[in-house]
């Protein structure tokens, strides 16, 4: 009598030679990746496509079509390319300035908004409006505010007995200014950045305080309210609660703010393009005006491409080292 | 009797039978000559009416095939174009405003009822500015999408010649079908016609003018009679003295300077000198000239006489002009209108313009975008040719000058523009510029000379206002090494 195993007589079911169970899982992947395959193809078509074809421009002699491969020549000719270089400190100090003043005053009107103050909705939409205001338009009405002889600035100070000043026409640096005012001359590198520059910062302070406001204000709902209760029966208060509750708890909220911002400052390039045009001379021709100069004024096609890969790795070498830097002081829970 | 008639009629058939069954030959070897045919000489029959010989009739003419190339490269291959029941549709872009675009529709609407060919033209505003034009030009062109015909300054019709997107008008002008007859070509302005044929591209024609403007002085005639001048400066010391009397009152200046390399290769011209080589080999702004025109500018802002309008306040000039804060304001004649309209709704005072000032040698910087066309297919620039022809008849360019400001291109244009009552008080004016025309010098109608004016704003001009210490020779030397790198950037290869 021959021996029946239990494995013959209950033998798994089977389909197209796969075991059920197997079966459903490649069903439950396709269906998957079924779901997914709508934004895959967006994202080839209008991220990847355009990206690696940006990148295939930057190697040609680009004239309608690439007329020449030249490799990395556009590269090297970015990397001894003075003015990009310039371009490249004048986006830099942008960011370096513009970056600790958005994110210091966002956090403190937030933290301000975020006390029990009457009217507090209307602060919010206030301080929110500037950012979801039009670009152009509102760049356009501070440059008017701006305009040395007919500006509503230079007006107001005119009253208080201060004298006009040139802001988006000034290439002097607002150190050389300041230290001019007491008879001391400067020397060039330690003019500090051009008020030209100074003016545009002012106004993107302007424009986006209000969406760090808003992000701040998010973050600072998330902190649970029993650990400042604990804190205070700690005795703890004001400045303490602040420092050792209110900073560490909100690090993941100013952490996303700090990304971003530093690439948005990188990226800057409406509001400049309106008030300055990357003027007076190259005082505020950031990285952004000397690419579209290249492109648009010089009709270097290929170069530009290349000078955008070039910004386009500052940008990813900063967030990671700010991944780096910063990262591993974020505090999740 | 009946029995030869069988005979006979199996014969016959038998006959038949056999002749059916023959190899039928290649061809009737005597067949007889059609030649021969009229064999009615005998008879003295009516000769049939002349009918000529089948070996002596004529062969039809011979019409020599023309291959037309793209774009078509002589007159005789644009004759060979035919439009017949084509329905071609051709796009116009300009910068225009919205009520000019209007008027201009309104011109080619008439064309489009009119042509023989069927052609639907179409203008579409392309841009705010000449350099948005130019930036949704280049875009189009490099998505392989240009329009059929656009406005397009000289220097950047060199510059879509370079990517080979823009077609030499030579052929069309020269072609005995659809171009100029002499008469026509006279009519124009001789030195309208000479600004656009190209020395890059040996002389080929990247455009052709349906419009002129110049650069003129604007200037308050109250104010400079008030300040004890009875006619404009003549001569740059004078106008610098001029412009320096004005400032002295309280936020009023003599000068607003524009951040435009137009009025630098104004003052250039009429201190003697070019911006580029006639041959268009190198640029010489760096002469004494460039110089002379650089130390002016220096000079009013050194002295805080002139007053800088920034980028970033368009127009500033006009309506600080119209509201009587500057005395003088280099620009484009194509504003009159909008100047007086300023004027009239600001200080509402008299006003004129003139040249500028000279060394000796009148000259005007002759302005103008002309109409290029773009490489689509020989059909659709024929038809853009066309256009352009339209527009540049009489009757058109006589109403666009009216209706905008520019000057008309025609001879025959001149009397219906200036007795147009639209002048104003300046009509005196306008009517002057005609005899300018004589002076006209063009900037650098070369390929890559938007950088160019960019250097000459950026590296010479905005330097010496910001700092007027700075010596113009030198920002002038490094200004025209950098412009002769451009230069030979974006020579044709």
């Amino acid at each position: 009598m021959t021996a029946v195993s239990p494995g013959s007589l209950y033998q798994t079911p089977k389909k197209f030679g796969l075991s059920i169970r197997t079966w459903r899982q490649i069903k439950e992947a396709l269906f998957g990746y079924a779901l997914l395959a709508p934004a895959i193809i967006l994202l080839l078509v209008f991220e990847f496509y355009p990206l690696f074809f940006g990148m295939y421009i930057s190697m040609c002699e680009w004239k309608l079509t690439c007329v020449k491969f030249i490799g990395l020549a556009n590269y090297a000719k970015a990397f001894s390319d003075p003015a990009m270089w310039h371009s490249l400190l004048i986006t830099a100090t942008y960011s370096v300035i513009s970056v600790p003043v958005q994110l210091g005053l966002g956090l403190v009107l937030a933290y301000l908004l975020f006390q029990k103050v009457r009217g507090l909705a209307i602060f919010r939409m206030m301080f929110f409006m500037p950012y979801i205001t039009t670009t152009v338009a509102s760049a356009a009405v501070w440059a008017y505010l701006f305009n040395p002889t007919s500006g509503l600035i230079n007006e107001a100070m005119s009253v208080i007995g201060l004298p006009g000043l040139k802001w988006l026409g000034e290439t002097k640096g607002i150190f050389a200014m300041l230290a001019g005012t007491v008879g001391l001359p400067l020397p060039a590198w330690a003019a500090g950045p051009s008020l030209a520059l100074i003016s545009l910062i002012i106004y993107t302070t302007w424009v986006f305080v209000g969406y760090d406001i808003v992000i701040f204000l998010g973050g600072l709902g998330n902190i649970p309210g029993e650990l400042y209760d604990a804190a205070k029966v700690d005795g703890a208060e004001g400045w303490q609660l602040f420092r050792y509750i209110t900073l560490p708890l909100l690090s993941p909220t100013t952490f996303f703010l700090l990304i971003i911002t530093v690439i948005g400052t990188f990226k800057a390039f409406n509001h400049i393009y309106i008030m300055t045009m990357g003027g007076p001379g190259d005082a505020t021709t950031t990285s952004s005006i000397y690419i579209f100069n290249q492109l648009v004024v010089y009709g270097r096609y290929s170069y530009s491409a290349a000078l955008s890969f070039v910004v386009f790795i500052v940008i990813l070498a900063l967030t990671i080292i700010q991944n780096k830097v910063a990262g591993s002081r974020v505090v999740y829970d | 009797m009946r029995s030869l008639y069988k005979l006979t009629m199996v014969l016959v058939v038998l006959s038949m039978v056999l002749a059916a069954c023959t190899t039928p030959t290649a061809a009737p070897t005597a067949a007889p000559k059609a030649t021969d045919v009229p064999a009615a000489k005998a008879t003295e029959a009516p000769k049939p009416t002349e009918a000529p010989k089948p070996t002596e009739a004529p062969k039809p003419t011979e019409v020599p095939v023309v291959e037309v190339a793209n774009p078509p490269a002589t007159p005789e291959q644009v004759d060979a174009i035919s439009l017949e029941g084509k329905k071609i549709e051709v796009t116009f872009w300009h910068n225009r405003s919205e009520k000019d675009q209007a008027f201009l529709q309104g011109m080619l609407d008439e064309f489009n009822a009119s042509n023989p060919y069927g052609i639907t033209a179409k203008a579409e505003i392309g841009g705010a500015s000449y350099n948005d034009l130019y930036t949704k030009v280049s875009a189009a062109i490099q998505a392989g999408q240009p329009p059929s015909m656009s406005l397009a300054y000289q220097n950047q019709a060199a510059f879509y010649r370079g990517q080979g997107a823009v077609i030499d008008l030579n052929p069309f002008i020269k072609s005995s079908k659809y171009g100029f007859t002499e008469e026509d070509l006279k009519d124009y302005f001789p030195a309208f016609l000479a600004s656009d044929a190209n020395p890059q591209y040996k002389g080929e024609i990247l455009g052709f003018p349906t419009q002129r403007s110049m650069d003129v002085m604007y200037y308050n005639v109250d104010w400079l009679n008030a300040l004890g001048y009875t006619e404009p400066p003549k001569d740059w010391a004078t106008f610098e003295e001029i412009v320096c009397k004005a400032a002295k009152e309280t936020d009023k200046y003599g000068w607003a300077f524009r951040h435009d390399a137009s009025n630098f290769a104004s003052m250039v011209f009429s201190n003697g000198g070019r911006i580029i080589a006639e041959d268009g080999s190198a640029y010489v702004f760096n002469s004494d000239a460039g110089v002379a025109a650089a130390t002016t500018v220096k000079n009013v802002f050194a002295n805080k006489c002139a007053v800088e309008i920034p980028t970033s306040e368009k127009y500033g000039e006009q309506t600080r002009f119209g509201n009587g804060q500057v005395l003088f304001v280099f620009a484009s004649s194509s504003g009159l209108l909008y100047y007086k309209d300023a004027v009239e709704k600001g200080a509402n005072f008299k006003w004129s313009i003139a040249m500028l000032p000279n060394s000796g040698k009148p000259a005007v910087n002759l302005y103008g975008a002309s109409i290029s066309v773009y490489k689509t297919t020989p059909e659709q620039e024929l038809a853009a040719w066309l256009v352009i022809k339209f527009l540049g008849e009489k009757e058109q360019t006589s109403r666009w000058a009216i209706q905008t400001g520019y000057l008309p291109v025609r001879a025959s244009a001149k009397e219906a523009v200036i007795t147009s009552e639209k002048w104003g008080p300046v009509a005196e004016a306008y009517a002057q510029m005609f005899d300018w025309a004589q002076y006209a010098m063009v900037e650098a109608p070369v390929a890559g000379y938007d950088p160019v004016r960019s250097i000459i704003d950026t590296d010479v001009m905005s330097k010496i206002v910001a700092d007027p210490t700075l010596d113009p020779k030198t920002l002038l030397d490094a200004a025209v090494a950098a412009a002769n790198a451009v230069l030979a950037e974006n020579a044709p290869k």
